[in-house]
């Protein structure tokens, strides 16, 4: 009966390990979460992003420093939600600071061509 | 209470929870509808299908992911988390889209500019070309045009020295003695005639030149009559060369009387000397100095 009992038990031990394991285990991830979040902020500011999307730039600045601070209170979940925003914010104020530049190289080119076409219609002339 | 009637009751509660989530309509927040927004918007937009399929496809899950939470009536601020991640990745879509549209615009622009700039190349080309052949005509022109000059020149040199001209200050002049006159007369007498007729087929070939004609006396008679003789003789040569063809405008005629003698009025010998009619020649623009 006792060992009948014990087995009875197993799932709840099993659910309780879980439990505890899951809450030793969030520090991981969101610690990764913080580093790549960082990665991204750094890239993004090496694209340019402050001068293309400050908006962006800046959110993706204020949420890491958040994120950073909630893992320095082992508010794991908080920071890797943060971590998640800073890596997405980062991303895109990096993807904009991309976009603006290859159409600033697009229009310069045009301009280029622009020119370039007056000069042969008027040699044509 | 007996475990496994526990289990049961719980199992029960369970469906029962599963069931009235099922029925009833997913949480929604703003930050969920935003996203649906630019779910929207990015689908609408052909660079993102063109050019950022990957990009789309980790939206694709992150939006996923954030509607499941709704439809699974998720804490709202788990909702708006995920939501928050899948607007940023979507919007992230359109700019990838941008940069590459840009980029492939850049690619194909190159290849325009060096279009272009090999068909400037080649006009400039061209025209190098065709100046370098226009300056080399104009030099052959220039050159044939000098070598006639220099033939017509030296013709009329030789037509000039049969006519006995003298080289002097105000050009080439031929003197017509008093000998070619009828004495006391002023019509011009067939020897005269015959030298006109020499200096009319000078003035045909230099149609640009012109000739004035200045008429001398010696110092007897009246310097009235002088002049009116001088004028007359000077007159007969134009007549002359006027019936030989010669546009009269092309002669201009001056009598001077007594008043420019070549020699003194002391001999009979000078005396003839200073009656003439002395022809000037003007240069190849028409003008006499």
């Amino acid at each position: 009966m006792i060992q009948h009992s014990l087995i009875k038990r197993i799932p709840c031990c099993v659910a309780l390990l879980f439990l505890f394991s899951g809450c030793a285990n969030l520090e991981a991830p969101a610690t990764a979460a913080v580093a790549v979040g960082k990665a991204a902020v750094d890239s993004a500011t090496a694209a340019g992003g402050s001068q293309f999307a400050p908006t962006e730039m800046q959110l993706a600045s204020n949420e890491l420093s958040g994120a950073n601070q909630a893992l320095a209170v082992k508010d794991y979940e908080r920071a890797q939600v943060l971590a998640n925003k800073a890596q997405v914010d980062a991303n895109l104020a990096q993807g904009k600071a991309n976009s603006a530049k290859a159409q600033a190289a697009a229009n310069a080119l045009q301009d280029n061509i622009r020119i370039m076409r007056e000069e042969l219609n008027r040699t044509t002339q | 209470m007996n475990p496994s009637r526990f289990y049961l009751t719980l199992c029960i509660m369970l469906t029962a929870m599963f069931v009235n989530a099922c029925k009833t309509i997913p949480t929604t927040t703003s930050q969920l509808e935003q996203a649906r927004n630019s779910y929207v918007a990015a689908q609408n937009d052909p660079n993102v299908a063109t050019y950022a399929r990957t990009e789309l496809k980790e939206a694709d899950e992150a939006f996923n992911r954030a509607n499941a939470a709704a439809i699974n009536h998720e804490s709202t601020d788990e909702i708006d988390n995920l939501a928050y991640v899948a607007e940023r990745k979507i919007e992230l879509t359109q700019e990838v889209g941008k940069q590459k549209a840009a980029e492939a615009q850049v690619a194909g622009a190159a290849k325009e500019r060096d279009e272009i700039l090999l068909a400037l190349r080649t006009k400039e080309a061209d025209q190098a070309k065709q100046s370098a052949a226009l300056s080399q005509e104009t030099a052959n022109a220039a050159q044939i045009e000098t070598q006639q000059e220099q033939i017509r020149s030296a013709q009329l040199a030789a037509e000039l020295a049969n006519l006995a001209a003298k080289k002097t200050e105000r050009g080439m002049v031929v003197t017509l003695g008093d000998v070619l006159f009828g004495t006391g007369k002023a019509e011009l007498n067939p020897k005269g005639m015959n030298t006109a007729q020499k200096l009319a087929d000078v003035l045909k070939k230099n149609p640009e030149r012109t000739v004035l004609i200045e008429g001398h006396t010696d110092n007897r008679g009246s310097p009235a009559h002088n002049r009116e003789l001088s004028e007359r003789r000077a007159a007969a040569v134009r007549d002359a060369l006027v019936s030989m063809g010669i546009d009269a405008n092309r002669v201009t005629i001056h009598g001077y009387g007594a008043d420019s003698p070549v020699a003194p009025n002391n001999t009979a010998e000078n005396r003839q000397l200073n009656r003439r009619v002395e022809i000037i020649l003007s240069d190849e623009n028409g003008k006499i100095s």
